[in-house]
């Protein structure tokens, strides 16, 4: 049975993909340390301090995510996977959006002109429910749907 | 022509003007940024930038930094923060200081072949001075020091931190970019730590060790626990008593950047310490808080969950580095006489390990006023640098070297290994880990 999740679209668009889910913080800057310097085909994560992403592939991913932590160098990384084309298709948060987040993505979408979808307020539940590898549908609207 | 008309966000007059493009399509595009980032933050409405900034884009390195195409549409179109800057220490291109082989410093050359360009374009935009740069801006040799209250755009989580929390000013965890775009456009959006309520602390932190933590160790076992929230730490004045002398001041500073690299924590408050719970007390609780008691096999636990990512696990270290963040005038005097003590109980002249020590330019040359204590460190064989140790891992340029560190911010973005002080000094001295094989 698909599960139906409502939050608020502050990048809002259309897509569909496979999660990859923490339920830490992510640490947007150690995640992508090693992505961002250099052509590279897949986007693994390098964030050690986390075992549940720490050599997963985020490229082309959906991010499950309370909310992104970590050094303010963060927001620059946003706009540079942008330039490179090796995003994430979308960050869903559990919560509501960080200014760390909200800024890298904003200054990604309005500079870099490449929007990444990004959903907040989901509620605690979505993060309890969802699992790596799970298949996502997003709408237009912030509805964010399991495929279970 | 974008739609502008279902924000939510309350502008003035002058703001709309700027958003229609009144007054050029740069600062157009700029006050779009800054409107937005509000709409996502649910401001009510945008305020004035009160104090000088500090920014974290210190680097011509795309994906830290903003692109030189950026900032040179935004030198072609005059414009420029509204109050002077500092920013996050210099890439380490002082080679000399680092113990760098020829290969490391060839990729060095190439990744930074455009900082000579870039330092020129943030002096363009408003960098207080070419020496401006370092993680430790508020230290009196450095001079960027918020008043109580003032409105700010900062980013560097280390320092948006301290800010907060031990100056009393009112930044939120502005990203890289954002925070120049908010300071060229002299305004920020009325959210999160700019707001009185959301000062308010939802977690009641007691430390129970028995004796006064490492710093980092404890900032990032509250990151960690916390997250984004806001803290208030009652136990510490045991060890720190409830005076803001410089030891207290760089606990705090350490303290503050381990809660913000494990966490998202962008203000704490420590019981009879901090200017806000001096003035509130437990009265900064918000109803409902989260209670946790970190003691000492809270972050032995901590300290043993972080992995070795050294090749060879059990080599032995070749280099350490020191100052992340930037090491105080008072935190260099401390290493200069525990580094001395060390190698005088031990009968040794040098250190085993090559020791690089960092600390802010203004604050390295008052610190060689003082002879005795350079001199014993200098003999030690230590190497001072200006500059941001974290930047010589970048493009694998240390993945095959074993580097140590007392910086579990360091340690968090790198594969430095690390280690309390006291464990550091031994190390230093001994040239050995203990306990490994």
């Amino acid at each position: 049975m698909n599960l139906f999740f409502k939050g608020r679209a502050v990048l809002s668009g259309a897509t569909e993909g496979q999660a990859v889910v923490t339920h830490s913080g992510f640490n947007t800057y150690a995640s992508f340390f090693t992505s961002i310097h250099g052509s590279v085909d897949q986007v693994i994560c390098a964030d050690s301090s986390n075992p549940e992403l720490f050599g997963k592939d985020l490229a082309d991913k959906i991010i499950c995510l309370p909310k992104t932590t970590g050094s303010t160098s963060g927001g620059a990384v946003w706009q540079r996977l942008a330039e490179m084309g090796n995003i994430p298709k979308a960050v869903l948060f559990s919560q509501k959006i960080d200014s760390l987040a909200a800024g890298g993505l904003i200054i990604a979408d309005v500079w870099a002109e490449k929007r990444v979808i990004t959903i907040d307020r989901l509620g605690d539940a979505f993060l309890e429910t969802v699992r790596n590898g799970d298949r996502i549908k997003i709408n237009e609207s912030g509805t964010v749907e399991i495929f279970k | 022509m974008k739609d502008f008309n279902n924000l939510k966000i309350s502008l003035t007059q002058q703001e709309k003007d700027v958003l229609e493009g009144k007054q050029g399509a740069m600062l157009q595009k700029i006050m779009e940024t800054v409107v937005r980032y509000g709409e996502a933050l649910e401001a009510e409405r945008l305020v004035d930038i009160t104090g000088k900034g500090h920014f974290v884009i210190t680097h011509a390195i795309p994906g830290i930094s903003p692109s030189m195409e950026m900032l040179d549409d935004l030198i072609e179109a005059g414009l420029k923060a509204g109050l002077p800057f500092t920013l996050d220490p210099v890439a380490p291109l002082d080679y000399d200081n680092w113990w760098l082989t020829s290969a490391q410093k060839k990729i060095l050359d190439q990744m930074y072949q455009t900082q000579a360009r870039y330092d020129k374009k943030m002096l363009q935009l408003g960098l207080l001075s070419p020496e401006a740069c370092t993680c430790t801006p508020y230290l009196p040799e450095v001079g960027n020091l918020p008043k109580r209250d003032d409105i700010l755009a900062w980013s560097e989580s280390a320092c948006v931190i301290f800010a907060n929390s031990v100056l009393g000013a009112r930044s939120n965890r502005n990203g890289a970019i954002m925070d120049l775009l908010c300071n060229i456009i002299g305004k920020v959006p009325l959210s999160g730590f700019l707001l009185n309520e959301e000062r308010k602390a939802t977690w009641r932190i007691e430390i129970r060790t028995d004796e006064l933590p490492p710093p980092q160790l404890l900032g990032a076992a509250i990151g960690k626990r916390v997250l984004a929230d806001v803290p208030y730490i009652i136990g510490l004045d045991r060890y720190l008593g409830s005076d803001m002398n410089q030891n207290t001041l760089d606990y705090l500073h350490d303290m503050g950047a381990g809660c913000a690299t494990a966490g998202a924590v962008g203000l704490y408050h420590v019981e009879n310490l901090t200017p806000e719970a001096l003035e509130m007390g437990d009265g900064l609780l918000a109803g409902n808080f989260k209670t946790c008691i970190i003691d000492d096999n809270t972050l032995q636990d901590l300290l043993k969950s972080y992995p070795v990512l050294w090749k060879e696990k059990n080599a032995r270290p070749e280099k350490c580095y020191l100052g992340c963040p930037h090491f105080s005038l008072n935190q260099l005097e401390w290493w200069a006489a525990k580094i001395h003590e060390a190698l005088m109980a031990a009968n040794c002249i040098n250190l085993k390990i090559k020791t690089t020590i960092c600390a802010a330019p203004q604050v390295l040359a008052k610190f060689r006023e003082n002879k005795k204590a350079w001199q014993q460190l200098t003999n030690a064989g230590v190497k001072f640098s200006p500059a941001c140790s974290m930047q010589l891992f970048d493009n694998n340029l240390s993945e095959n070297e074993t580097i140590i560190t007392n910086s579990n911010k360091l340690r968090a973005y790198t594969n430095a290994r690390y280690f309390p002080d006291k464990e550091i000094l031994e190390i230093l001295v001994s040239g050995n880990i203990r306990g490994d094989a």
